[in-house]
């Protein structure tokens, strides 16, 4: 038996009576004043609580980044890190050059400054540029946007650059696509990814830091679809359309991504966010760019990772050796996540499944989820952003570069910043677990005249020059074999190595390092390693580094002296390959195939011009190692302002 | 139903004026929590707290008045450097005066302004990076004095130094 008789009328809440009527949920005079009175007490007693409490603020104050400056009480002035890469102590961070060296700071002068910027590597004329924006393929031509600052070499002012290519190596600047001139991008106009619409036309979403400061997305797209140059574009009259959810702060809602065609006929694309520490990305959808709905959830997150920039999510099939369109998915096709991490300036990736049903990622192996796994590049490289190119079906991958150097010297040579050579990106195929990366093929549209090296000796603990001519603008590809018998008979030990704690290439094991001195001097006095380093377990097993070594590259104490690099997977049956491209202060390097990539910037005093000269080089202490190379010298690619066009404020 | 918004909104009056007020102690308390993440935690504390609106403000407020704070010290650290190399007759030490005025152009003119707008506008890295390079400033400066007799400016260019390196510190808690 039920006793209907209470104090307080229940109501109905089954949904079972919708047209009781409301004086039937009016409560008592009397327990309404409890109720306010109680609710008065329980405000007071939040208010006392709260008083002092000094921590409301523990979003902020939680100092979870990788970078640490809360080094040991300095005695005298300390050195403060530019980068430091996660996990490495501050000692081996420092910008200037080691205890005992002359640490004067290095007065740079015009020739060596000059002699910095790149040859065929893309670079607005002067000033500072940073994240790649919105590239595609439309109408023949190559485009691509780019974060710049067109008063000064620093961050700053940020609007965004445009230029177009035939092939993605040789680029004409074009004027500025967009710049800050509306409330809603008042304060920059940031990063942002194009989508490419069935019928062919163009939409451009992208981040613009509003009036307040507050984050939100925007719609923009070509004023004129018939101009294959897309010089002149138009931004939605109502924007903003994204602001930043409830429970997300206005700084933390940025980098839209490419849209991709969902089976329900709906438009989704993610963008990156954090709440706390945990990365997250969100998923919108949309059916005109205009109206979105945010899915419930999220596509993905990961604890301790921080804000989320630049998020990537792409299709890359299991089978085929092309790209894929973004909206693709079946059973023969593995999606990725790629974050660019705030907290430690790296990019990294995630191999998994993507479900459509309710948007969710899955990586394949979560101890390597994003965040914390894999890297795209483990040298100088961000905000890296890929596009699907129709044109060749194929993935293509954009990175920028940024300077190792100091900011005075930036502003004095007056720009900073370079992108990386376009790369195609696939699934490696023989391991599973990792992206191959490669040089797009035009860039073998510059090769000039080429050398080979046949089967050369390099015994252990020797050098051996390389005469190429001139060694600053150079494609180099070359195959290393390890004498086998040392292999086998090298002691193994217990202890761990890793490139950037590992005292560079001038410690020796037993099987390695070796490789090539890049952008050296002829007395070796300024040299760039860029090697393997091969060490044996106790258990017998082989593992595999690739590093880059900066710490002799420069005589000048005022530039970036770690030793870059990562385990690189190599298979059984597999030689060591290398494929390098030096570009004056930039060299990009390739091991295996492009699964492990490596890219630096140097900046030497001494090996520059005529001086910087090419060795290969063997400081293993057991093992003698077989080289094989072919190098190229590399023609420039002349970037410069398209002809004949008005009004280029570069 | 109306009697129910009625007093949700005199409960509303109500929990606000009794809210957690802004207090001395609960503001100064966020510039020790701040500065603790610092590596000079004392130098911090009274740069802050020098800025009368330091007790009212938020990380981003206490990141811009730390960032204002090198501006100050350097722009008048330039000052003394400028009237010093007037004054000099020594070659040497009037080139190590030049080089440091490059140096401390750098901070004023590049480091400081873009890590304001860093700050402001949400992407505190650019922020951090400026900082970070504002610290590296003075020590390329320190660097040049090494094989001087004297470094006149040596107690100016350390806290220049240093208060880059509280700011940057203040200003990655934003990362």
């Amino acid at each position: 038996m039920v006793d209907t008789v209470s104090f307080l009328p229940v109501s109905n809440f089954d949904g079972s009576n919708p047209s009781e009527p409301l004086q039937s949920r009016r409560i008592p005079m009397k327990v309404q004043l409890l109720i306010f009175f109680g609710l008065l007490a329980v405000g007071l007693f939040a208010a006392l609580l709260t008083s002092n409490n000094g921590s409301d603020f523990v979003t902020e104050s939680e100092h979870g980044s990788l970078v640490s400056l809360n080094t040991a009480k300095p005695e005298l002035l300390q050195p403060v890190s530019r980068g430091p890469a996660a996990g490495v102590s501050e000692k081996s961070n420092r910008l200037f050059a080691k205890d005992g060296e002359n640490m004067v700071a290095f007065p740079w002068n015009n020739s060596m400054l000059s002699w910095q910027r790149t040859a065929f590597h893309f670079q607005p004329e002067r000033n500072w540029m940073n994240d790649p924006n919105g590239p595609l393929f439309y109408k023949g031509w190559y485009h691509f946007f780019y974060q710049y600052n067109p008063h000064a070499a620093v961050w700053g002012d940020i609007v965004w650059g445009h230029a177009v290519s035939k092939d993605l190596i040789h680029w004409l600047h074009l004027p500025l696509a967009m710049v800050a001139d509306r409330t809603y991008d008042k304060n920059g106009v940031w990063t942002g990814s194009a989508t490419i619409l069935p019928d062919g036309k163009i939409v451009m979403l992208y981040t613009g830091s509003d009036a307040d400061a507050v984050q939100v997305q925007n719609l923009a797209y070509p004023t004129d679809h018939s101009d294959p140059l897309l010089i002149n574009w138009v931004k939605f009259s109502g924007n903003p359309v994204l602001v930043p959810p409830p429970g997300i702060l206005s700084k933390d809602f940025r980098d839209p991504t490419t849209a991709w065609w969902t089976s329900e006929g709906k438009w989704r694309l993610t963008i990156g966010s954090k709440i706390n520490k945990t990365g997250i990305a969100f998923v919108y959808e949309t059916k005109d760019f205009i109206t979105y709905e945010k899915l419930d959830g999220v596509l993905h997150a990961v604890d301790g990772t921080g804000m989320w920039e630049c998020v990537d999510f792409f299709p890359v099939s299991k089978t085929k050796e092309n790209g894929l369109d973004t909206s693709i998915n079946n059973p023969d096709v593995k999606h990725v996540l790629k974050v660019s991490l705030d907290d430690d300036k790296n990019d990294y990736y995630a191999i998994g499944t993507y479900h459509e049903k309710n948007a969710a990622f899955i990586p394949d192996d979560p101890e390597n989820d994003v965040g914390i796994g894999l890297r795209y590049d483990y040298g100088v490289y961000y905000a890296a952003k890929t596009f699907y190119d129709q044109n060749k079906n194929r993935r293509v991958l954009w990175g920028w570069i940024k300077e190792s150097d100091s900011e005075a010297a930036d502003v004095q040579k007056g720009w900073a910043s370079v992108q990386s050579i376009p790369r195609t990106i696939l699934l490696d195929q023989k391991t599973g677990t990792h992206l191959l990366q490669w040089p797009v093929e035009e860039i073998e549209s510059l090769r000039l005249n080429s050398y080979d090296f046949n089967q050369v000796t390099v015994q252990a603990g020797s050098v051996v020059p390389l005469d190429v001519g001139p060694a600053t603008q150079l494609d180099i590809i070359a195959e290393f074999k390890i004498d086998k018998e040392a292999l086998d008979k090298a002691t193994g030990s217990d202890l761990t190595f890793s490139c950037s704690s590992s005292g560079g290439a001038v410690k020796r094991g037993a099987l390695g390092p070796f490789g090539l001195l890049a952008l050296a001097e002829d007395s070796l006095s300024e040299q760039t390693p860029v090697y393997f380093y091969i060490a044996k377990g106790s258990d017998g097993n082989l593992k595999t580094f690739f590093c880059n070594d900066q710490t002799r590259s420069s005589e000048a104490s005022d530039v970036n002296k770690q030793i870059f690099g990562s385990v690189v997977p190599v298979l059984e049956g597999e030689n060591l390959s290398l494929r390098v491209l030096v570009d004056h202060s930039i060299i990009e390097s390739f091991a295996q195939g492009g699964r492990t990539v490596i890219t630096s910037r140097v900046y030497p005093t001494k090996a520059i011009y005529g001086a910087a000269k090419l060795f290969l080089f063997n400081n293993a202490t057991e093992a003698g190692v077989n080289a094989s190379l072919r190098i190229w010298q590399m023609s420039s690619a002349f970037i410069r302002p398209y002809p004949n066009i008005d009004n280029q404020p570069q | 139903m109306n009697k129910f918004i009625c007093f949700s909104l005199h409960y509303l009056i109500f929990s606000f004026t009794f809210s957690p007020v802004n207090s001395r102690e609960n503001r100064a308390s966020l510039i020790g929590t701040t500065c603790k993440t610092t590596p000079f935690y004392n130098l911090c504390v009274s740069a802050l707290q020098s800025d009368p609106h330091s007790s009212s403000t938020d990380i981003p407020g206490l990141a811009q008045i730390g960032a204002n704070k090198v501006k100050a010290k350097a722009t008048a650290t330039l000052k003394q450097i400028t009237n010093l190399l007037e004054q000099s007759k020594d070659q040497s030490l009037k080139k190590a005066l030049l080089d440091c005025v490059d140096y401390y152009d750098a901070i004023v003119e590049y480091d400081f302004p873009t890590a304001i707008d860093a700050v402001v506008k949400g992407d505190p890295k650019f922020g951090v990076q400026g900082l970070n390079d504002a610290a590296n400033e003075a020590l390329a400066c320190e660097r040049r004095f090494e094989k001087q007799p004297k470094f006149p400016i040596e107690g100016d260019n350390k806290v220049v130094h240093d208060l880059s390196a509280v700011a940057s510190s203040i200003v990655a808690l934003l990362l």
